[in-house]
């Protein structure tokens, strides 16, 4: 099979993911981020410099987001975000927040702006205590009353639960949680070893699977909420099966432009935004402060130099050796980058975790129910 | 578990080996039935078709590409 998508990257986003500050008010024990304990502002000269090239991608699609991620982004409060979000015409506003800060006032901020919300907690009490504050106390509670608030105001908002542990027992336990706590959509993490956080993410191949096969059983048994892995891997079952399977990765890269506080302009992998390397420096392409964004990016794809075109190599490696391509489009920059300390190399634990190992326990689920009604 | 392609030699393994797996048409039946129930609600649904519907207003940066469709 030769699959043909992800070929280069485009010249053109469909979004682009700006840190409105580095700080977070959590400090959760797998977090990523570099800079959380500072509150370091993205200004509003930064805000417009990006504008001034969204503005006019947006008017050419329908569908433009502007994805306000941090630090936490409402950590700089409501004013300082208004503030940022104003040059912008055109665009859908999203949030990815802890939910700890969320409030009455922060629900008719989300309202007036028809903001998209999508909150990040890991369960129940129990599996949600890696998420701490500064101090080290349990923010569960708090996240709790966010969601309070967030379904008093009638706001619709999605999930990321982080699972550092995928074991057998496990999927039913969260998924019966989201289903209670009344997200439209839940995304699930793995773990990553990524950052700052060194934490191991290899696991055991049958303990993964079993855990993805579960999930798919609960999500089938209950599928109120829109789940965002077992869902992809039907999608790309059903294709597969109706010979279209090529048909599914986009044709190129979305270039992902992520604008950190400071202007600079990181391509493909947020994660990457923050860190820097003695090979590969700071991982930018460029400031917003000194080049128009459209600029960045349209050079950086046509012309792809550094980690880029590294990483691109990398690609190529995936869709030459890796039967799962057509599903993954290739693993992601930073796991290769946190993983193996460079972009052109190929299969990561993400990989395994997230993608072979997800694809492999829906087959699963589907063998062990093959005869018998899942309902 | 790793199966290398090699092009013009096997063609997609994969592709063979979910062919070949019982229970994954019947389970394939039940999301379609629950991709048809969503189709028109809270908007980027796609009419009648009972298709995925991608993670646009959810998780507009998952997997690291747009997973808005190939238009």
């Amino acid at each position: 099979m030769s699959w043909t998508g992800m070929r280069g990257v485009a010249t053109v986003p469909s979004y682009v993911i700006l840190q409105p500050t580095t700080l977070c008010n959590l400090d959760c024990a797998y977090c990523y981020l570099p800079h959380k304990a500072a509150d370091r502002r993205m200004t509003v000269a930064v805000a417009a410099a990006v504008a001034d090239s969204v503005n006019e991608w947006a008017r050419h699609v329908p569908r433009f987001s502007a994805v306000w991620h941090g630090g936490e982004p409402l950590a700089g409060g409501r004013d300082h975000l208004a503030t940022l979000m104003a040059p912008f015409r055109g665009v859908e506003h999203h949030v990815q927040t802890n939910a700890t800060l969320i409030d009455d006032a922060w629900c008719a901020f989300f309202a007036e702006r028809d903001i998209k919300v999508g909150i990040s907690v890991d369960g129940p009490a129990d599996l949600t205590a890696q998420r701490v504050s500064r101090g080290g106390r349990p923010a569960y509670e708090q996240i709790l009353r966010g969601v309070d608030a967030l379904r008093r105001h009638g706001i619709a908002f999605a999930a990321l639960c982080v699972v550092s542990d995928p074991r057998p027992g496990l999927a039913r336990r969260l998924y019966e949680f989201f289903l209670e706590l009344g997200c439209y959509a839940l995304g699930i993490n793995v773990e990553e070893q990524e950052g700052v956080n060194h934490r191991s993410n290899a696991h055991d191949d049958g303990l993964v699977r079993q855990f993805w096969a579960e999930l798919a059983q609960a999500w089938r048994a209950e599928p109120r909420i829109e789940l965002r892995e077992i869902e992809w891997a039907l999608r790309y079952a059903g294709a597969t099966l109706a010979g279209a399977a090529d048909e599914l990765l986009p044709r190129q890269h979305d270039p992902v432009p992520t604008i950190g506080y400071d202007g600079r302009v990181v391509l493909l992998s947020p994660e990457l935004a923050g860190f820097t390397d003695p090979t590969y420096g700071d991982f930018a392409s460029g400031s917003v402060l000194d080049t128009p964004l459209h600029e960045i990016v349209a050079g950086a794809a046509t012309d792809p130099a550094g980690w880029i075109a590294e990483y691109l190599a990398g690609v190529e490696a995936c869709r030459d050796s890796c039967p799962y391509f057509g599903f993954c489009g290739g693993a992601h920059a930073a796991n290769r980058y946190f993983e193996h300390g460079r972009f052109d190399s190929t299969e990561t634990d993400h990989c395994r975790n997230s993608k072979i190992r997800l694809l492999e326990g829906v087959l699963d689920h589907a063998r062990a129910h093959a005869t018998r009604s899942s309902r | 578990m790793r199966e290398h392609m090699r092009p013009g030699v096997v063609a997609d393994p994969l592709a063979e080996r979910m062919r070949a797996t019982a229970g994954l048409v019947p389970l394939l039946t039940d999301a379609e039935a629950v991709w048809r129930s969503r189709a028109g609600t809270r908007g980027g649904g796609d009419g009648d078709l009972p298709v995925w519907r991608p993670f646009e207003d959810a998780f507009p940066t998952f997997y690291q590409f747009t997973n808005r469709p190939p238009r």
